[in-house]
């Protein structure tokens, strides 16, 4: 009977072993597999979403502390990456360890006072918070107002890294995924990892239990907000130029949520699914409906929050657990 | 800290809900290797107090002092590490992680690493006779598996006192019998135990002290077997039963 259940322990792990091993393959390929860029461009941005959601992740999954505002932190990577330039000549990716520090900075300033309390305080200071950094950059020339700043038009060297073809960033993006990703492996199989979902689930009880809530989201948000700066360092970087909308729009905030949300929120990959469903969907719909049909998005976006809110709460995550319950019932 | 100093104690709580006052200047002092039974009728303000005691709610007035420190500011945290653990009326287990799981966040307190909490909490849930569910998500636990397990939980804190919150409500006889068993087990490794219980049967098998909490203050204490025939503990009980019977008349 147990011997039973170790063998198919095992045969588990493996089919796991494999797939996870397939879809390694499949990830580092991808570009020279498909000669297109477009697909290259969209296989890069997927990257680049699924680093800021499975940032998001850590503290909107993991520690269950939903920020709403996110795109706070990414604005301030991608601006210190293009004003950095602007003002001092600045390779973009030297801004960016001056957008993480901003970045923790503003984390500590909206997350000590809000994540002790209980409540939506939190989601509804970050949002806050993100707005009025988008409001005002709008109304800071010198940040560059409502029209915005670009990076360098020509590369200078091979520091400013730029390059014409996506391919470069897909693999660039991916290795910081990569590294983002073995943290948050590291860090659920440790105490951390443990107190964040304690929290997520019963926060008094896991207070009572030891756990200094508090402090445990606040290194949450901490790690979060500094893996989102850099993001939004990345993405500036390839796309040489940000303004107030692509820099601290809402629509970006969302879209992390939704990311995390549609693949699972609290799981390893969830996010990085839910950006593989969720960038080629928005890219296609704007390419047929062009790039004014941004509204179609909005749509999109919110047909998916139903979906995901009504049949699964815990994404296709848990609708994968329960597929595989539902077989493992039949099988007997 | 004088060896004869108490284990806990609760000076004067005060605890108010807008006007109403839930605990009215109650005072409690607890020995180490005791086992209290706090009893009293439903709303008495039992779970309020307890509340107090573990930090959890913060009094009005009135001061509590655990192992010789003034905790009655102290977070729950801070009274967990000083080695204060609880249960919950309303079972709280984390539902989406494994048995093991929820008591590996207690074992995390005195043990940092992954592989010293597991082997900690491994320890006791064989102790709390867990052993056969330890994988199971603990959402899929029927009510007694889930009270046992907010006592195991509790206890991989390694705790000098415990609180157990109606601990043994809504078990069938066997499993209160089963129940009854463990506590005395927690006791003989010399964990000094709180207990709010409504079976008398549990207080008077288990309590060397029972404590009579009715409108927010303490009306009675002593021996399990006088206090149950202390006129003014009948009177606490059986006058709020009659007066129900007068409501429903
Ligand atoms: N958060 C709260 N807000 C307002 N009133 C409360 C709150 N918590 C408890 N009360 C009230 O305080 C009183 C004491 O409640 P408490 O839960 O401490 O009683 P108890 O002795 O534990 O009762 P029981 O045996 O039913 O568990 C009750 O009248 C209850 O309605
Ligand atoms: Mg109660």
């Amino acid at each position: 009977m147990s011997a039973q259940i170790a063998a198919r322990a095992l045969t588990r792990g493996v089919g796991n072993l494999v797939l996870g091993v397939l879809a390694l393959a499949a990830l580092l390929c991808w570009p020279l597999l498909v000669d297109n860029v477009f697909y290259q461009r969209i296989g890069a941005l997927v990257m680049l979403s699924a680093l800021s959601a499975s940032a998001w992740n850590l503290v909107g999954g993991y520690a269950g502390q939903i920020s709403i505002g996110h795109v706070l932190f990414f604005g301030c990577g991608a601006y210190a990456s293009l004003l950095g330039y602007t003002w001092f000549e600045w390779a973009p990716m030297v801004g960016a360890p001056v957008g993480i520090a901003l970045s923790l900075l503003l984390a500590t300033i909206v997350g000590t006072p809000t994540l002790r309390l209980k409540g939506h305080y939190f989601s509804m200071a970050t949002i806050a918070l993100a707005e009025l950094a988008r409001i005002i950059v709008v109304n800071s020339p010198v940040l560059g107002g409502g029209v915005g700043v670009s990076g360098p038009a020509l590369p200078r060297s091979m520091a400013d890294l730029s390059f014409i073809s996506p391919v470069p960033y897909y693999y660039i993006f991916g290795g910081v995924l990569a590294v983002l990703l073995l943290f948050t492996w590291q860090m659920s199989r440790s105490r951390m990892g443990y107190y964040l979902r304690a929290i997520r689930g019963q926060e008094r009880a896991a207070r009572s239990l030891g756990v200094p809530a508090p402090r445990f989201k606040l290194y949450a948000l901490l790690v979060s907000a500094g893996f989102t700066s850099l993001a939004g360092s990345l993405y500036a970087t390839m796309v040489g130029f940000v303004d107030p909308d692509s820099g601290f729009g809402i629509l970006l905030s969302v879209k992390m949520v939704i990311a995390a949300a549609l693949g699972g929120a609290g799981t390893l990959f969830g996010p990085l699914v839910g950006a593989a469903l969720l960038v080629p969907l928005e890219e296609f719909t704007n390419a047929m409906f062009g790039g004014g049909g941004t509204g179609i998005t909005y749509v999109v976006y919110g047909a998916i929050i139903v979906f995901i809110s009504r049949f699964a709460p815990g994404g296709l995550a848990e609708i994968l657990t329960r597929l595989q319950a539902w077989r493992a019932r039949r099988a007997g | 800290m004088q060896a004869d100093a108490p284990l806990l104690e609760a000076r004067d709580i005060v605890v108010t809900f807008g006007s109403f006052r839930a605990v009215d200047g109650a005072s409690l002092s607890i020995g180490k290797g005791e086992i209290i039974g706090l009893i009293g009728p439903n709303g008495a303000g039992k779970s309020t107090f307890f509340n107090c005691l573990a930090g959890d709610r913060q009094p009005a007035s009135g001061s509590i002092w655990l192992r010789g420190h003034d905790v009655t500011r102290a977070t729950p945290e801070e009274h967990a590490r000083l080695g204060l653990a609880r249960s919950w009326q309303v079972p709280a287990v984390f539902d989406d992680l494994s048995v093991r799981d929820n008591v590996m966040v207690g074992a995390f307190l005195r043990h940092s690493h992954r592989r010293d909490a597991a082997a900690a909490a491994d320890q006791v849930i064989e102790f709390t006779g867990l052993g056969p569910m330890a994988e199971a998500r603990s959402s899929s636990l029927g009510t007694p598996a889930r009270k046992r397990l907010e006592i195991a939980r509790a206890l991989a804190t390694e705790p000098e006192i415990l609180l157990l919150d109606e601990a043994l409500a809504g078990l069938t006889p066997t499993e209160v019998r089963i129940a009854i068993e463990l506590v005395r087990r927690i006791h003989a490794k010399g964990i000094t135990l709180v207990i709010v219980e409504h079976v008398m049967e549990v207080i008077l098998s288990l309590a060397d002290r029972a404590v009579v909490f009715h409108q927010g203050k303490v009306i009675a204490q002593g021996l399990p077997r006088d206090v149950v025939q202390d006129p003014g503990v009948i009177e606490a009980y059986l006058g709020r039963s009659l007066r129900r019977k007068a409501v429903r008349a």
